[in-house]
């Protein structure tokens, strides 16, 4: 039985016997290549659920939709091991009870897709510790690496360049799971904290702000970047700050559902006399 | 016989134009994203795209646009208006889907208050549009009732020769016939024929459509919220969007001195509709998707008699979670048979 079908069937037995009262997945999408996320809530409906390469994006956020999770009733989701990881963060920053969440494990090697077992999200912390083991490359290790050996000022211009592009869509934002804030600071007018505008400036102080806020808990899904209508490299962003993260605090995302958030957890003795 | 304009003659042509005084626009490739974009030589256009990734609205209604400056003082606050830089403009190249688009906001920005910001780029623009010989799975211009060469906002139709030769010139309005007045020599006669147009299928009836969505029984359908449970409440699809017009007026800058603009704003925006009491008459996201379609295919034709969508397919072709106008409408229409 292909991956797909055993899932098939798992969703319609957690389904019909009422052990979940929803199924996040992909199904097909408006042409060959595209997924979409769907939502399956009746067993009669499982055979819609699509699974293969083409199944990347992260579908973790949906599960901090406001209400889904209110009823204490469990929800199962589709997740690569950055979705795996993204629930534990969810879970360490009391946006969601793990125990609601029942996961549909999967990675991708190559265009083979290969189950992930278990079930809760501490049954995968061996999958995540050998992702932190193998240290893994920027998306585009190259351009990554002529990033980082620009003097201030060329990576000044560089980043000048991509961020002028920006439009404001918050579609990374939108599409992140741990942009899950109700407020975003950008949406806060009293005071007004961050330029509304798209200009140049506003753009910089955006980017800046959510590759701030991201520190310490992005897992690198790719969501942002995917969902950015200008093809703003955010990849780089993330990768970059994930790798000061783990250089300075030996901090990787997403290893456990209680794991300190990095840098919102302080220490009475810390030798530091500055908190950000 | 018809006139050509042969592409090995494009750059004379830009000079021509330039030396006029006109800023020379096309669709570019620049940075990883293609735009409608000022060039200085014919070589930096992009005639192979399909269209660009950002639209043509971004010429006449940008992003943010500086309206006023202010200086509050003890007895008077003093002000400085901002007016868009002028100057006559020639955008070459432009998608028969977004020409028209700009056709169909203008009765917007005209209605009860003429946007100066609006008409000042309009009569300042000169629109070449290349009708498509190819398409992607995204186009639907053909279900809006239009087509890959319709003439609707262009000032001048180029239908593409076959091998990328060149265009054959149809000039459609005084403003176009000007423009080309410059390059009358460099045209030349022929009796080439034009490559076969793009093929778009069509993919809803969009009679049916509007008719389903003119029912007011159909306001609280539950298929609001399944077709846009997905949707994750980003403004890609309304700020690519060539006719989405919305904006917000906004001050910028400290309590004494600053700069007030207009920044587009997107009915997607959960903060779109909020009171400052609270309360969201459009307190979810179904209800924002609902606006959205009922907007462009009900509402703005009920005022304008003309549909908010040109059939470019942005919305649905940038959407990060593949969802769109494009099966939206195709959904309504299984609907309502
Ligand atoms: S910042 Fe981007 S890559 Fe990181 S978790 Fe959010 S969406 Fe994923
Ligand atoms: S998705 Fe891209 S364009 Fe949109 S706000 Fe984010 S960085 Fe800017
Ligand atoms: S939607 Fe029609 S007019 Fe627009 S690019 Fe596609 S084929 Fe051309
Ligand atoms: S339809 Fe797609 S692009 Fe539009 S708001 Fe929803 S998620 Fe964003
Ligand atoms: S609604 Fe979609 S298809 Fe219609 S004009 Fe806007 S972006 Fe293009």
């Amino acid at each position: 039985m292909s991956i797909e079908e055993q899932y098939r069937t798992r969703a319609k037995e957690l389904l019909s016997g009422g052990a979940v009262k929803m199924v996040i997945g992909y199904g097909k999408g408006s042409n060959a290549s595209r997924r979409r996320p769907i939502f399956i809530s009746s067993a009669d409906d499982v055979e819609r659920l699509v699974l293969d390469d083409a199944c990347i994006t992260n579908l973790s956020g949906y599960l901090v939709s406001e209400g889904l999770l209110s009823d204490e009733k469990r929800v199962a989701v589709f997740l690569r091991p950055e979705g795996i990881r993204a629930i534990n963060i969810l879970a360490a920053e009391s946006q969601l009870d793990a125990d609601q969440i029942v996961i549909f494990g999967f990675d991708v090697a190559g265009n083979e897709v290969k189950a992930l077992k278990g079930i809760h999200v501490e049954e995968f912390s061996d999958v995540i510790t050998s992702i932190k083991e193998s240290a893994p490359e920027a998306a585009e290790e190259e351009l990554f690496e002529k990033i980082e050996k620009m003097s201030p000022q060329e990576r000044f211009s560089f980043w000048q360049e991509e961020f002028s592009k920006c439009i404001k869509c918050y579609a990374c934002r939108q599409a992140c799971p741990m942009c899950y804030c109700r407020r975003c600071i950008v949406d806060s007018n009293q005071p007004q904290w961050v330029n509304t505008s798209s200009h140049t400036l506003g753009n910089f102080e955006w980017n800046i702000v959510r590759a701030f806020h991201l520190s310490g808990r992005c897992v690198e899904c790719g969501n942002c970047d995917r969902a950015c209508p200008v093809n703003i490299p955010l990849r780089l962003i993330n990768h970059r700050m994930a790798e000061e993260v783990l250089g300075a605090f030996d901090h990787f995302a997403g290893t456990s559902k209680t794991q300190e958030p990095v840098l919102a957890s302080f220490k009475k003795d810390d030798s530091e006399t500055f908190i950000l | 016989m018809t006139k050509i304009l042969f592409s090995d003659k494009l750059d004379n042509c830009v000079e021509r134009w330039k030396s006029a005084g006109l800023t020379v626009i096309g669709p570019v490739q620049r940075a990883n994203i293609s735009t409608y974009a000022a060039v200085e030589h014919a070589s930096e256009f992009d005639f192979g795209l399909v269209l660009p990734d950002r639209s043509i609205k971004d010429l006449f209604f940008p992003q943010s646009e500086p309206m006023l400056r202010y200086t509050i003082k003890k007895e008077s606050i003093d002000t400085d208006e901002c007016l868009p830089p002028s100057g006559p403009r020639i955008i070459f190249g432009a998608r028969p889907c977004d020409a028209s688009g700009m056709a169909i906001d203008d009765p917007l920005f005209g209605w009860d208050y003429k946007d100066e910001y609006w008409f000042q780029r309009r009569n300042e623009s000169v629109i070449v549009t290349i009708a498509c010989t190819k398409a992607d799975d995204f186009c639907m211009c053909t279900s809006l009732n239009m087509a890959p060469d319709s003439t609707k906002g262009s000032d001048i139709l180029l239908r593409p020769l076959a091998g990328n030769k060149g265009w054959l010139v149809e000039e459609l309005t005084n403003r176009g016939r000007e423009a080309f007045k410059t390059i009358a020599d460099i045209l030349q006669e022929s009796s080439d024929l034009p490559a076969p147009l793009a093929v778009v299928e069509k993919k809803f009836d969009l009679d049916a459509c509007v008719a389903w969505l003119q029912n007011p029984e159909n306001f609280e359908s539950r298929f609001w919220k399944e077709i846009s449970m997905r949707c994750i409440g980003c403004a890609s699809c309304t700020y690519l969007c060539p006719t989405c017009h919305c904006f917000d007026i906004q001050d910028e800058g400290d309590t004494y001195t600053g700069i007030r603009r207009k920044n587009w704003d997107s009915c997607s925006f959960a903060l779109f509709t909020m009171h400052t009491s609270g309360h969201n008459p459009r307190s979810t996201q179904s209800a924002r998707w609902r606006q959205r379609i009922m907007h462009k295919f009900n509402y703005f034709p009920g005022k304008f008699s003309v549909n908010s969508c040109s059939g470019c397919g942005r919305c649905s072709r940038q959407c990060p979670v593949d969802m769109g106008i494009t099966e939206t409408l195709q959904e309504i229409s299984t609907l309502s048979l």
